[in-house]
């Protein structure tokens, strides 16, 4: 019915080029600099500091990738970062879910505390605590390990709210039947809500595994010993550190840039696997902001 | 069966539910409300690990006020703050304007997803893939030098420092902030569009009149994220800072780090601390003001 109103006319197909070739550009400038990192972490140790715009390995090679577990012994910062990741994102969601539960059940004595106790920190940020915070962690005897780094954020006041956001759409009738069996609050949790909150699981988990895979603050705080390290600190002296501060380079480009390659894999899977899950969370987050 | 009295059944239900949100409040009240006690209460002090602290009044915030250094990170802060505010507010609102032009849903899709990839990497990703592309025998300076250009050295060049920052930052964080506005693009009635469309309005028209003043309300809580985070930055100087620039870079999130826990002048960094924690209510509460939103 409009589409005489839609009607193209020479002025919109030049605006729609200039518009298309505008984004092009843009995209250009996100995707270049990856496939730039890319194609110099499979070059040779002496390609990889050729002076040109390299988009392709000349002689495909992956002595880069050797390097950065040979000499740079990548291996224990990515187990160390794996453990951190994963236990604290398993235990982030359980309590997370279980804080989230309880939010949603019927006025019993304390709610109103509760609330105030989950909701209040969203204004205190982490960054504004760090001495306090590593003086408490100084005082439990945590620094300088990996406990610190699964303590910290092991709960959040944005995931606790999802989670009661997606159990408040449950309907009370589905846990009639097992409130009559005889269930108690967490057998109702377990068997009840859980299992159908997978969506809400699934946004908590993937912004938890994002943001401890790339963890750097709590780890330039607590932790101090080498074997400790997690992998954005073992990635900093890497590609930042040796660039900007030392003259002579011990690590080649390839095994440098080989590091950025491994460190982003995990979380290109996790992007590409959940990509609507970003996309919900980022909506609530804002919303709730 | 004897049956149990409602008033211990009811207990006996809440006991699960105590138990089931103890670990969070107990997680808050260590690592958030006690830390801020514990800094305001340490801000006033002559802050020792061993041994007593001495009560020193408002020594600190003096000692803060009365230092040159300080008053240089404010300024940083309050320069790359400001430019990443607007800057991360109004160009990916222009690209979220300009996305929505497009007719072909599977470009618009990809487009999303790649400029919305630098957001979930870390500052040590992001920085070292520029400070790599900008290194002297990086990816510009080869294209500088097919130019008959002579190779710079970006980072090590103090005009250039603040605005590699800002520029680094929008190049991380648009694509997030652009899913919002078009989030808010999709949410608007197409019978508005329909009747501009019959009333003769251009698509220029229709951006302009009808999709950027329904996007305010997105705009205003970007601008408030925006001012949030403005204040807080760290990681990104933490990684790309050097001495040569780091005049003009260092923020005040970095001073307090390095007074706090490499010098251990605990009682001045949680003076400062304080002090960019009321900064931020104040300035969240103005923004609040001017903006008139409402929570």
């Amino acid at each position: 019915m409009y589409s005489r109103l839609y009607r193209r006319t020479t002025g919109k197909r030049i605006f729609s080029a200039v518009n298309i070739t505008f984004l092009m550009i843009l995209a250009m400038t996100m995707i270049i600099p990856f496939l730039n990192v890319l194609a110099v972490s499979f070059t040779t140790n002496l390609e990889s500091y050729e002076n040109t715009i390299k988009l392709f390995p000349r002689e495909f090679s992956i002595i880069g990738y050797i390097n950065l577990f040979r000499r740079v012994a990548i291996a224990g910062p990515l187990l160390n970062n794996t453990i951190v990741t994963v236990s604290g994102t398993l235990i982030h969601i359980l309590l997370c879910s279980m804080a989230g539960f309880v939010l949603v059940r019927s006025r019993f004595p304390g709610k109103t505390l509760a609330v105030v106790l989950i909701t209040v920190p969203m204004m205190i940020p982490f960054q504004m605590i760090i001495i306090p915070v590593f003086v408490t962690m100084r005082r439990f005897g945590l620094i300088d390990t990996l406990s610190s780094l699964i303590l910290i954020d092991i709960v959040s006041t944005f995931s606790i709210l999802l989670m009661k956001n997606y159990f408040e759409s449950i309907p009370r009738s589905l846990e009639e039947s097992a409130v009559i069996d005889g269930a108690n609050e967490w057998i109702v949790f377990a068997k009840v809500y859980l299992p159908l909150a997978k969506p809400g699981i699934a946004t908590i988990g993937i912004f938890q595994f994002v943001s401890r895979w790339n963890h750097f603050l709590p780890a330039v705080l607590f932790i101090n010993s080498t074997d400790k390290y997690t992998l954005q600190i073992a990635l900093k002296s890497l590609v930042v550190s040796s660039e900007l501060t030392s003259t002579t380079q011990s690590v080649a480009n390839n095994a440098r840039m080989a590091g950025i390659v491994v460190s982003i894999i995990p979380l290109l899977l996790v992007y590409i696997l959940a990509q609507k899950y970003f996309i919900s969370g980022i909506m609530v987050g804002a919303v709730k902001e | 069966m004897k049956k149990k009295s409602p008033l211990t059944s009811q207990f006996s239900r809440n006991r699960l539910l105590y138990l089931m949100i103890l670990p969070a409040a107990a997680y808050f009240i260590t690592f958030s409300f006690f830390p801020l006690a514990d800094g305001i209460k340490m801000s006033l002090q002559d802050f020792r690990f061993v041994g007593a602290s001495s009560y020193i009044g408002l020594e600190n915030y003096r000692t803060m006020f009365i230092t040159p250094g300080f008053w240089r990170v404010f300024g940083n802060t309050l320069i790359l703050g400001l430019s990443n505010v607007l800057l991360t507010a109004f160009v990916p609102m222009f690209i979220a304007l300009s996305l929505n032009e497009v007719a072909n849903r599977g470009f618009k899709r990809t487009f999303q997803s790649i400029l919305y990839l630098p957001h979930i990497l870390s500052w040590v990703v992001v920085g070292g893939l520029w400070v790599f592309i900008l290194s002297p025998n990086g990816l510009v300076n080869a294209a500088r030098v097919l130019f008959d250009q002579e190779s710079i050295y970006f980072f090590v060049v103090e005009k250039y420092a603040r605005g590699l920052m800002i520029g680094i930052n929008l190049w991380k964080q648009a694509g997030y902030v652009c899913i919002l506005f078009l989030a808010a693009i999709s949410g608007i009635n197409p019978e508005i569009y329909e009747a501009a469309l019959i009333d003769g309005a251009n698509s220029a028209q229709r951006a302009w009149y009808i999709t950027v003043p329904e996007l305010t309300g997105t705009l205003k809580v970007v601008m408030l994220l925006n001012v949030m985070g403005a204040l807080r930055i760290f990681d990104q100087i933490y990684v790309l800072r050097n001495e040569v620039i780091a005049e003009k870079i260092d923020v005040l999130m970095y001073y307090v780090y390095i007074h706090g826990l490499e010098q251990f002048k605990i009682g001045y960094a949680s003076a400062i601390s304080v002090f960019i924690f009321l900064i931020t209510l104040l300035v969240t509460l103005l923004v609040r003001r001017v903006t008139k939103y409402h929570v």
